[in-house]
């Protein structure tokens, strides 16, 4: 009896085994869909939010200035009202595609990229940092305007291209060459670094 | 060794582009809407039938998407300061009664179609948004100095 049991048991557990083994076949499928969506975040930030002359037109002064000098209290309104729209929208993508390549780095990195535990925790640390940083520049930006915090803006954007060079790092071994099979679009996006 | 060559091919055709019809229109904003309406809207392809003739169909395309690319990046970096003057002297070279234009742009957001394809969001928001504020700038300005009507 007891070695029915046992057997039972035992029987039990290798279908658990099974089960779960055969779970792990489409993880590899999500994870060639994390490392392209990583790799999207990364150009997205690299080549769209994060270029220093898009940043400094965004929240260029000498707009503010002209706009000041020439137009109209409705328009210099109007000016404001949709610069810190741009503003907030600018910040939002940022914060978006950071924590995408967050999600990458938590879920799927350690399994491809060969990063030490040191950099590993650094890099966890400037994350979360920076997911703060673009919360507390998002109430700001609400609060008081696109031209409140220019000092707060230069160093979210350095922060943010920092975790992009080491994210970079990470993802260095995927190249056009090895994605191009996932599909024209993941190949696209890595072409365009 | 194709995609080269062809990318070769492209760069030639977008220099010939800009050599020729581009350098009669010097200012990005006229760029950006002559290029948009060199695309079929229906299929998002651009034509150009002398470019075409002296290279292929495909390498004029993709000719004539870079160069309106580069028109767009050219415009986003402008100050607005800038992009008013542009906008001021597009104004006056299409002979339109300002008054007219004015309201046509407001109205229509005719900038909206003339972005190229898979621009980024942000970038575009940011020229729409600069577009808008333009045309306040120019209207309040007809209001301060009203053009005389011609007796």
């Amino acid at each position: 009896m007891i070695q029915l049991i046992l057997f039972s048991l035992i029987g039990a557990l290798l279908v658990f085994a099974l089960f779960f083994a055969m779970r792990r076949g489409p993880r590899t499928e999500g994870s060639s869909k994390a490392l392209v969506g990583a790799r999207q975040a990364l150009n997205s930030l690299q080549a769209g939010l994060l270029p220093p002359e898009l940043v400094e037109r965004i929240f260029a002064p000498e707009d503010y200035e002209y706009v000041v000098s020439q137009a109209p209290k409705d328009v210099r309104d109007l000016f404001c009202a949709e610069r810190k729209k741009v503003a907030i929208m600018w910040v939002d993508q940022v914060r978006q595609q950071i924590r995408s390549l967050m999600r990458f780095h938590l879920g799927s990195a350690r399994f491809h990229a060969g990063l030490s535990f040191q950099t590993e925790i650094g890099l966890a640390v400037d994350f979360g940092g920076l997911l703060i940083a673009c919360r507390a520049l998002q109430v700001l930006l609400y609060l008081r305007g696109a031209y409140s915090a220019p000092r707060m803006v230069g160093a979210t954007a350095a922060a943010a291209a920092r975790v992009c060079r080491i994210s970079e790092e990470s993802l260095a071994f995927l190249n056009a060459a090895s994605i191009g099979g996932l599909g024209d679009r993941s190949a696209g996006a890595a072409h365009l670094l | 060794m194709t995609v080269q060559l062809r990318r070769m091919d492209v760069q030639q055709a977008a220099s010939d582009l800009r050599h020729r019809t581009l350098a009669d229109i010097p200012r990005s904003l006229d760029r950006l809407i002559y290029l948009a309406s060199m695309r079929d809207y229906n299929t998002g392809l651009y034509y150009h039938d002398g470019l075409a003739s002296r290279f292929t169909q495909e390498v004029a395309c993709e000719a004539l998407a870079d160069c309106h690319r580069e028109a767009f990046r050219q415009l986003v970096g402008c100050s607005l300061e800038e992009l008013v003057h542009q906008m001021e002297a597009y104004m006056e070279s299409t002979c339109t009664n300002a008054s007219d234009f004015l309201t046509a742009w407001k109205k229509l957001e005719p900038y909206r179609v003339a972005v190229p394809v898979e621009t980024d969001p942000l970038s575009a928001q940011f020229l729409f948004s600069s577009f808008k504020i333009a045309l306040a700038i120019l209207e309040s300005r007809r209001h301060t100095h009203p053009v005389e009507p011609v007796a």
